[in-house]
């Protein structure tokens, strides 16, 4: 009988009220049925474990082929997978098939401490800890008032330092369109009232302001000549049969780039919200809660479209400060 | 020489003192326990192939002119991220391979998470004294769904991009401090140039640190509490039967390692994901149709989807309508989950110990509420796709939408007591979801018939073998006695399948 | 006997091969192979007998619902002055004949070979001055990145990135790209189809478009190079989503079924203890002398 190391208590401990050890002192033959292994015919098995291994190897050998070969991505990783899927095949069936089939057991503790045990580490600890700061009580109020401030100064470069506030650097409340701001394309083009076809949409920014996430709009002519008026006060807004609105949507900020002509209605591609646009873009469907904010447009003397101001409430999604739509905003 | 090295070692840590109880430690042998494995070698996958990666991923948003391989980008300004994104996938060996793995990886790492989830749910696994262990586990799972999506936004694509914008708004939603929240994660407004370097070390380092700190918690409690088991088989409340971890328990574990790696590199082969090539770079003012989140956002995209155009106006304040399906929504879920066991305890005033799992069919209530609950969230997931489905099944997305509005309330409330009655069923039904066997008639001597159930194939004799003590035996006599080769070959089989 | 037979019946499926309807193909039918050489000039032909071979046809299929002098009616929107790139679309893409009023045209296979449509668009074109003349593609030194940024910002929000089209609200679609000529890509750009908005020189200028052509018709129209494997329809990561859980996760799951045990055992379930004959060969009943294991 070759040595074999005394197992210490095997956490022998079994906790309060747990079944006791099931064959106390019970004597297991070599060839107790749970010492077999689990494959009635383990040959074939072996012989299965073989070619999986070698199948393995040789799908290894074509991975390192085909990756000095510079193969495509499917040759190189189907030759890995099979490699991998063979070898772990293997080993699999090795330890399912060619071990003890068993099943073995352990003792299993309870979790649960005695009283007597929880008594004792209390009266370690805390009473150690009660012992020290007794008569002390001023020494743990300053530590505490020095530890509570710590915390929170610990935190300042870790999450103030990250960015500025809001509103700083960027408005939240404002875009880059300003009086007189000309209508461009991406490529830096102003567009004339005659650029445009009825039924035809382009994305467009203030000159200075080129692909720019808040200021992006869009451009649509609706019908050749005439004002559109989408809401009262908005009479000069849609001058020759076009209107814009903010292509940034009040629902999540997606940009609404989905025109459908022929009912006048933009889409947004994310979550689906519609805008009517001949009703200032109002949303219809979909989960977005207010409507587009509207550009108010002129033409001027030569021809080119131009912004008459900046937007006149916030663009895209809400915020907490933002106040209902149409709301007195700060600054 | 091993043993010389061994010696050394041993006498520096005194390995061997511990070392054979922990080689005779019972893993339970029941399919559904290895549910869990399939998410950590997932995520060995994913730190091997994301290690690949990263020496190639440049995580800057600096623009670059691409002059690569591939023709329809050739000229144009991309990020660096994106830049080096399509260089990995075309002209670095090997490149697209490691990147489809790790991206099926992550795919399959969240997916096995939710349903070991559900096995852990469904069984009880998550009573006393095992909820500190579920709490862990839930909060590796909201981890592993971030850093997904902060994964499968660093390429900087129309399609991810759009979905940083999205999470931007989200944030912005919250009320008081949700303008600040967004302000210092982006370091300014959308889009900035700090988001990508940062969604970059928080992927690589910060997250997969707090993973792994995690998942030692997670397994170093499950070695204190060793796992829990079914009864039956010898199986009680103070043993644990199975396979010792040496040799059984490694070579299928280890075993099921590779063939996890295996699955993975034959889906990075043969199935396109992310193909990003083919969305671009990413710019605020473009967009794509036909858009969502990877699956394990679906829901919080359904959820997006079908909430109903409200908002809240307060006088000079605004809780705007995304804050309530993307951030009260997944708030309450989580809360919700988190506190699920002490909800039961309380419910159901079961407050023992317990290391015997349920089968679902013997907690009716419990099992036709996950059921419910789930049914509500794969009906979101399902929302994500409406406008998809609208044009699968040529049917109008108002149709589509409405469907899956009325779909996320009524699909719950019918699973709930269907499912219950399947419980109850399956308890009644004896011999419910075992095998099959044929009857065999027979005619007795005065006319009678009966039946008799046949054998499941010819010879077989069911033998439920007694759990053997581990610590009580030598295992190494035990499988040296079985060495000897003899004639049939290198094991001795002397058993009785008669 | 077998081999003839067989011989057959390989013909046969080759055949059903080949000429199977495909996504990635030109539209099958009559004009299958003529289309694919629509980028070579369009002109007119045969001037006169072209437009009276026009109007005959345009007679025979056309003026039931269009009217005689495509002035429109009830049943169908007026032609003169649309332009006979507007025509020559509609009839190439096989929407007209219209086959079901009341939903938007799906893509079909044309009634009519392209001489034919030419005919017939030149001569509704002739009826009233207007509109569009067909288009001549010419992709010498086009661009595809060029056409990639400018399909991206104007064609990706409706037809999605990959050209798999998509569902817009109220029944419209916009169309997958798949099977589109270079012509019609032009045609609908500039006229604008049904609820399709119209892309003047300006937003989409006449270089800008052949680029356009040269990206859809060369990397949308075939998704599958340079690869990755299996493409899942382009329709987003909800695809992936569905083969990572159900390919990814059910495989491991199945591969775990097959390594680790089930709870097959009679007397698990609510009570029904049977006990089983001959179960019991544990320890303990064998005799004294033989070998055992201690610890």
């Amino acid at each position: 009988m070759p040595e074999v190391p005394e197992t210490p208590g095997a956490d022998g401990a079994v906790g309060n009220g747990a079944g006791h050890h099931p064959h106390p002192g019970a004597a297991v033959p070599l060839d107790a049925p749970q010492f077999q292994v689990a494959a009635k015919n383990p040959r074939r098995v072996e012989g299965v474990v073989a070619v999986a291994f070698v199948a393995s190897f040789l799908a290894l050998a074509a991975f390192g082929a085909a990756y000095w070969q510079a193969a495509s991505s499917w040759v190189l990783g189907v030759t890995l997978g099979i490699a991998l899927g063979a070898f772990g095949f293997a080993l699999v069936a090795w330890g399912k098939y060619l071990m003890p089939q068993g099943p073995f057991e352990e003792p299993r503790p309870q979790m649960a401490t005695t009283q007597a045990e929880k008594d004792e580490f209390v009266a370690d600890f805390a009473t150690r800890g009660k012992i020290a700061i007794e008569r002390r009580g001023f020494l743990v109020k300053l530590m505490g008032a020095a530890g509570a401030v710590l915390g929170v100064v610990v935190a300042f470069p870790l999450i103030r330092s990250l960015g500025p506030r809001p509103n700083q650097v960027q408005s939240l409340y404002h875009t880059k369109w300003r009086k007189g701001a000309k209508l461009t394309s991406i490529e830096g083009r102003a567009v004339k009232v005659d650029d445009i076809e009825v039924g035809g949409i382009i994305t467009v920014f203030p000159p200075d302001d080129l692909g720019g996430a808040f200021s992006q709009t869009v451009l649509i002519r609706v019908q050749q000549t005439g004002n559109i008026v989408t809401q009262p006060g908005r009479e000069t807004w849609g001058p020759n049969g076009y209107l814009a609105f903010s292509k940034v949507c009040t629902h999540a900020g997606c940009p609404v780039g989905l025109y459908e002509e022929l009912t006048e209605q933009l889409l947004c591609p994310c979550h689906q919200s519609l805008f009517q646009l001949s009703d200032g873009a109002m949303p219809v469907f979909g989960p977005a809660p207010r409507p587009l904010p509207q550009l108010p447009l002129y033409v001027d003397s030569k021809g080119y479209l131009r912004a008459q101001a900046d937007y006149d409430e916030p663009i895209g999604p809400g915020f907490w400060y933002r106040g209902g739509a149409n709301n007195e905003y700060a600054q | 020489m091993i043993d010389s090295l061994y010696s050394w070692i041993d006498d520096r840590v005194a390995l061997s003192r511990s070392g054979r109880h922990l080689l005779d430690k019972i893993f339970p042998d029941h399919w559904s326990f290895m549910i869990g494995e399939i998410a950590l070698y997932s995520f060995i996958v994913l730190l091997l192939t994301g290690v690949f990666l990263t020496l190639y991923f440049v995580p800057s948003s600096t623009p670059v002119v691409y002059h690569g391989i591939y023709a329809p980008l050739r000229g144009q300004t991309v990020s660096e991220a994106y830049d080096s994104t399509i260089n990995l996938s075309f002209s670095v060996r090997g490149g697209l391979l490691m990147r489809q793995m790790h991206h099926w990886a992550a795919n399959i790492f969240v997916g096995a998470i939710v349903v070991h989830m559900l096995r852990v749910f469904f069984t009880g696994g998550f009573r006393r004294p095992r909820e500190a262990n579920w709490m862990l586990g839930t909060t590796l799972l909201i981890l592993a769904i971030f850093n997904g999506f902060l994964g499968y936004s660093l390429p900087d694509d129309l399609i991810s991009g759009t979905g940083i914008r999205i999470a931007f708004s989200i944030m912005e939603s919250v009320p008081f401090v949700g303008t600040y929240l967004a302000y210092f994660l982006f370091g300014g407004s959308f889009p900035g140039t700090a988001i990508i370097p940062r969604f970059f070390i928080l992927h690589v380092l910060i997250l997969p640190l707090l993973i792994i700190g995690l998942l030692a918690g997670h397994l170093g409690m499950l070695v204190k509490h060793k796992h829990a088991q079914f009864p039956g088989k010898g199986a009680r409340d103070d043993n644990v039967v199975g396979s010792p971890l040496w040799p059984t328990y490694a070579a299928k574990a280890g075993g099921f390692f590779f063939l996890t790696t295996g699955v993975t590199a034959l889906l990075g082969a043969l199935v396109q994901i992310n193909p990003i090539w083919q969305y671009g770079q990413y710019y605020a003012y473009k967009v794509s149709y036909a858009v969502q989140p990877d699956w394990y956002m679906g829901w919080l995209d359904g959820a997006l989807r079908v909430m109903p155009a409200w908002e809240i106006n307060l006088p000079g304040h605004m809780i705007p309508n995304v804050f309530f399906p993307a951030v009260l929504l997944p708030g309450l879920t989580f809360n919700l989950i988190y506190a699920w066991p002490f909800i039961e305890a309380k419910l159901s005033g079961d407050t023992a110990e317990h290391h015997l799992l349920d089968r679902p069919r013997d907690k009716p209530v419990r099992t036709a509420l996950g059921a419910a609950v789930f049914a509500f969230y794969f009906v979101l997931f399902g929302a994500s796709a409406t406008d998809v489905l609208a044009n699968y099944l040529s049917v109008t997305l108002n149709v589509v939408l409405w469907s899956f509005r009325i779909l996320c309330i009524v699909v719950p409330i019918v699973v709930f007591p269907v499912a219950y009655k399947i419980c109850v069923e399956l308890r009644e039904t004896p011999g419910a979801g075992q095998r099959k066997r044929h009857n065999i008639i027979v005619r007795s001597a005065d006319g009678g018939y009966s039946t008799i159930a046949a054998d499941e194939y010819p010879g077989y004799v069911k033998a439920e073998l007694e759990p053997v003590a581990l610590e009580e035996v030598d295992l190494v006599s035990a499988m040296s006695a079985d060495a000897d080769p003899g004639p049939e070959g290198v094991y001795r089989i002397p058993r009785d399948y008669s | 006997m077998a081999a003839p037979a067989g011989v057959v019946l390989l013909a046969l499926a080759l055949a059903a091969v080949l000429y199977a309807p495909g996504q990635s193909r030109a539209v099958a039918g009559p004009t299958a192979g003529l289309r694919s050489a629509s980028l070579v000039d369009a002109t007119v032909p045969n001037g006169a007998a072209a437009l009276v071979e026009g109007r005959t046809l345009f007679d025979e299929n056309c003026a039931s619902c269009h009217g005689t002098q495509a002035q429109g009616s009830a049943l169908a929107p007026n032609l003169r002055g649309l332009g006979s790139a507007t025509v020559d679309l509609w009839v190439s893409s096989g929407w007209m004949p219209l086959a079901n009023p009341g939903v938007q045209p799906a893509r079909k296979p044309s009634h009519f070979t392209t001489s034919q449509t030419l005919a017939i668009a030149h001569y509704v074109g002739s009826l009233a001055p207007g509109g569009l003349p067909i288009p001549t593609v010419d992709l010498k030194g086009s661009n595809p990145a060029e056409g990639f940024s400018v399909f991206a910002l104007n064609c990706a929000p409706c037809h999605t990135i990959t050209g798999a089209g998509d569902a817009l609200s109220g029944g419209i679609v916009a169309p997958p790209l798949h099977g589109v000529t270079g012509t019609q890509i032009e045609e609908a750009v500039r006229t604008g189809p049904g609820n399709m908005p119209r892309f003047s020189t300006f937003t989409v200028s006449k270089k800008q478009l052949a680029d356009v052509v040269d990206y859809v018709t060369h990397y949308v129209e075939h998704p599958d190079s340079p690869g990755g494997g299996l493409t899942l329809g382009g329709v987003g990561p909800v695809a992936e989503g569905f083969v990572g859980l159900f390919a990814g996760v059910g495989l491991c799951v199945l591969i775990a079924l097959w390594i680790g045990d089930r709870n097959e055992s009679d007397g698990d379930d609510g009570g029904h203890g049977h006990g089983h004959p001959g179960d019991d060969d544990g320890p303990g009943t064998e005799s004294p002398e033989r070998e055992v294991a201690h610890a």
